[in-house]
């Protein structure tokens, strides 16, 4: 153990003398992780607003207010009218789709003359795009469907009186409507005169009105989708704290492989013939290496999330001992991973082009970019392969979930059971490789 | 003190070390002799435990010698061809870090670097990187990082090489004292010089087979002459060619003549010779011949050639 602590306290101070490298370890990846939130726009509530075009070519009322309630959508930016065109004037379709095909505009909502009719039920919608981008046309078509649900029932009412009164003639519909109004108004309170109006025009306003009525206070009662987020309802910087473990990670893998590979330099000026010529046995080396690469991705971990406390507001002190818990088991498989590339590269070039390919391809299929859940299933079963993957799991529990460490338990267990099986396999290569030759 | 009996290493195909034996008293200073690539690294490497021998055995102080035991690698110090050292650290640090390897703490650690600082001639600059060091210095550092402890067997590989004359000297000095104060050395070197110099028997290694091993009295008595003439080669005297024969075996060099007198010759009637043919004595000088004769002798090519 001694002998282990010797060459650890080596390895730290050369690494606190070599100006460069710690800049490189700690700044870097903190500016990096600046830029990137603003590039993601991580330190806002998400992407600055998709533009959506809405061409409306009726005058049906639900028109009116299915746009005006995608307006209301912050993810979305909503353009009506074509401000190219020196008097603004509203879109029509045949420009939409023009621009469509030329790219500069990737989704369109058409209200055709016939959004309602007499003779079918409901409202008839076009929706136009040039799906680029899937998350982002993923990410439209269910804010489209959302709006339209909560904002469009009374559209379907006014058709409905429109088939009733032809179905079954005027008098017998205001007949019905007085019954129904009377039996709203019992049931949940109001002015049945009034109620009784809003039935018989079908337009009764939902979210809109500064006059809340009761026939408004009817239908919130009527349709009404309680919304809840489970977890992660209290965390203050969503996108930040979603993002920063998987930048985190591949920033430790890149610095915890550059220092296992420095093996390597020492191997060449001869230094393990005389290390292991005194008293030193080649797993004092490797655990010497091991410690002071998990010092290195615990100070690294610990300056990322504090710098993403205080740019992005990320919350790492409530949940702080488990944070620290996984950050152990992540820093734990990198250091195992950066190992593994010194015991089976031949050389530091070799090991530093296998790193790179590698630490790339786990970010990518292990979900540090962007989540695994929008990869095809395949992939999705790859990224269980990653320490990439349950390093971000863990960070998620910690930061986002908010869990205990009896929950953690599984995702640690595994970091760590990759870390010991990379291990064991490393240190047998390092007995029979030509590391300490 | 050290005993290896039918030691053989080889890299693949190529033999490295083909069956060495012979035994070392303490307090020896053993020279290993032997050009490039003789196997003198080899050798040192599997009696420093960093390889494990093809065949044969070492044994230490009587006990096997076994990489494994932490114990017996304690007792030993081994200066590597390389320069071995952590550049980023200052001279200091680095025979810090060996100390505490080899086990010294406290006072006595701090006296052993205060000690090597000085023997490596480093004390003013103790403060400054490795990597801020000249080439001779780094070697000097080398050698004393690996007696920090104050080994009972000292291997140096090739201590002296690319050093300046004065660094040379305090090497050797300091291997001296070292070896006076009771340690035995096995000392690898390609110069001849530096083997007669130093070491109280010597061992002359080629393509990994051990020629020759006795003090130098008894491997230059292995040679059928005990004194060569030497002729310089000039206008005066390389007419004679055919006279200088007929005293024994004649090499001809760019500059000179060296002549092997024959066994039971009278040095007298050469130069009776000489004198008849008017060839002055200033172009004739008698030497005692060397290890190069010893290493030509055995193996039919020079030292140098490697
Ligand atoms: N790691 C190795 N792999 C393959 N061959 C090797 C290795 N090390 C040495 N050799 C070969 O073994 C032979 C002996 O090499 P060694 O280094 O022991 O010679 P040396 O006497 O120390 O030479 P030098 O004076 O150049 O240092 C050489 O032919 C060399 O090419
Ligand atoms: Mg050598």
């Amino acid at each position: 153990m001694r002998t282990i602590f010797i060459l650890l306290e080596g390895e730290v101070r050369r690494f606190l003398r070599d100006k460069s490298g710690l800049s490189l370890t700690f700044l870097v990846p903190i500016v990096l992780i600046y830029i990137f939130g603003h590039v993601f726009g991580v330190s806002g509530d998400g992407p600055s607003g998709i533009p959506l075009a809405v061409v409306s070519e009726t005058n049906a009322p639900v028109a009116a207010t299915i746009t005006a309630a995608l307006q209301k959508e912050k993810a979305l930016r909503i353009i009506t009218t074509d401000t190219q065109a020196k008097e603004s004037k509203p879109l029509s379709e045949a420009q939409v789709r023009e621009r469509l095909r030329a790219g500069s505009l990737r989704f369109a909502l058409i209200f055709p003359p016939d959004t309602e009719s007499d003779d079918r039920f409901g409202v008839r919608l076009k929706f136009l795009e040039n799906p680029r981008n899937e998350i982002e046309t993923q990410t439209v078509r269910g804010l489209l469907e959302k709006t339209i649900f909560t904002s469009a029932p009374q559209a379907f009412l006014a058709s409905l009186q429109k088939r009733a009164s032809k179905a079954i003639g005027q008098p017998n519909l205001d007949q019905f409507n007085h019954s129904l109004a009377e039996a709203i108004t019992k049931a949940f309170g109001g002015d049945a005169n009034e109620t009784y109006a809003r039935i018989s025009k079908g337009t009764l306003p939902t979210n809109t009105g500064a006059s809340s009525t009761s026939g408004n206070s009817f239908l919130d009662k009527l349709i009404k989708i309680d919304s809840e987020q489970v977890t992660g309802a209290q965390v203050k910087s969503p996108m930040a704290t979603r993002s920063v473990g998987g930048w985190a990670m591949m920033f430790l893998l890149f610095s915890l492989s550059g220092a296992a590979t420095s093996l390597f330099d020492e191997k060449k000026v001869g230094l393990y013939q005389r290390l292991l010529s005194a008293p030193v046995r080649r797993t004092h080396i490797l655990w010497s290496k091991y410690l002071f690469g998990m010092l290195v991705g615990l100070v690294q971990l610990g300056a990322l999330f504090t710098a993403g406390h205080f740019l992005f507001g990320i919350d790492i002190t409530t949940n702080l001992g488990n944070l620290i818990l996984i950050c152990f088991a992540a820093s734990s498989a990198c250091v195992a991973f950066g190992m593994l590339l010194a015991a089976i590269a031949p050389t530091s070039t070799a090991a530093n082009g296998m790193g790179t390919f590698l630490i790339l391809t786990m970010s990518a299929i292990g979900g540090a970019w962007f989540p695994t859940s929008l990869m095809p299933e395949f992939i999705q079963h790859l990224s269980k392969l990653t320490i990439v993957y349950w390093s971000i799991e863990g960070f998620l529990q910690v930061l986002w979930a908010n869990c205990t460490t009896l929950e953690l338990l599984p995702t640690l267990g595994i970091l760590l059971g990759i870390a010991a099986v990379v291990n064991i396999f490393s240190i047998w290569r390092f007995n029979h490789g030509q590391i300490f030759e | 003190m050290l005993t290896v009996q039918d030691l053989t290493k080889h890299y693949g195909p190529r033999i490295a070390l083909a069956d060495v034996s012979f035994s070392l008293e303490p307090g020896e200073f053993f020279g290993l002799l032997g050009p490039n690539g003789a196997g003198k690294t080899t050798f040192m490497s599997l009696v420093a435990g960093l390889r494990p021998a093809d065949a044969g055995e070492i044994f230490f102080n009587g006990e096997r010698f076994s990489p494994e035991r932490i114990e017996q690698r304690a007792q030993l110090g081994y200066v590597p061809q390389d320069l071995a050292l952590y550049v980023d650290l200052t001279a200091e640090e680095n025979l810090r870090l060996f100390g505490q390897l080899y086990g010294l703490s406290g006072a006595l650690l701090r006296e052993r670097v205060a000690e090597g600082l000085r023997a490596a001639q480093l004390e003013k600059r103790r403060a400054e990187q490795v990597r801020k060091f000249s080439g001779g210095m780094r070697r000097r550092l080398n050698l004393v990082a690996a007696v920090m402890h104050h080994p009972k067997l000292l291997l140096c590989d090739e201590p002296t090489v690319g050093v300046d004359p004065q660094s040379r000297n305090a090497i050797f000095e300091f291997v001296e004292k070292l070896h006076a104060a009771g340690t035995t050395v096995v000392y690898s070197t390609h110069y001849m010089e530096e083997a007669t110099r130093l070491c109280s028997r010597i061992g002359i290694l080629d393509h990994g087979k051990l020629l020759a091993i006795g003090t130098l009295d008894e491997l230059l008595a292995e040679l059928p002459f005990t004194e060569q003439i030497r002729i310089a080669r000039n206008d005066a005297t390389s007419p004679h060619e055919a006279i200088f024969q007929q005293f024994g075996q004649v090499s001809t060099g760019d500059d000179a003549y060296i002549l092997q007198p024959r066994a039971g010759l009278h040095l007298s009637e050469f130069f009776a010779a000489m004198e008849r043919v008017d060839v002055p004595y200033r172009h004739l000088t008698v030497t005692r011949p060397s290890l190069e004769n010893v290493f030509l002798h055995r193996t039919g090519k020079s030292l140098r050639d490697g």
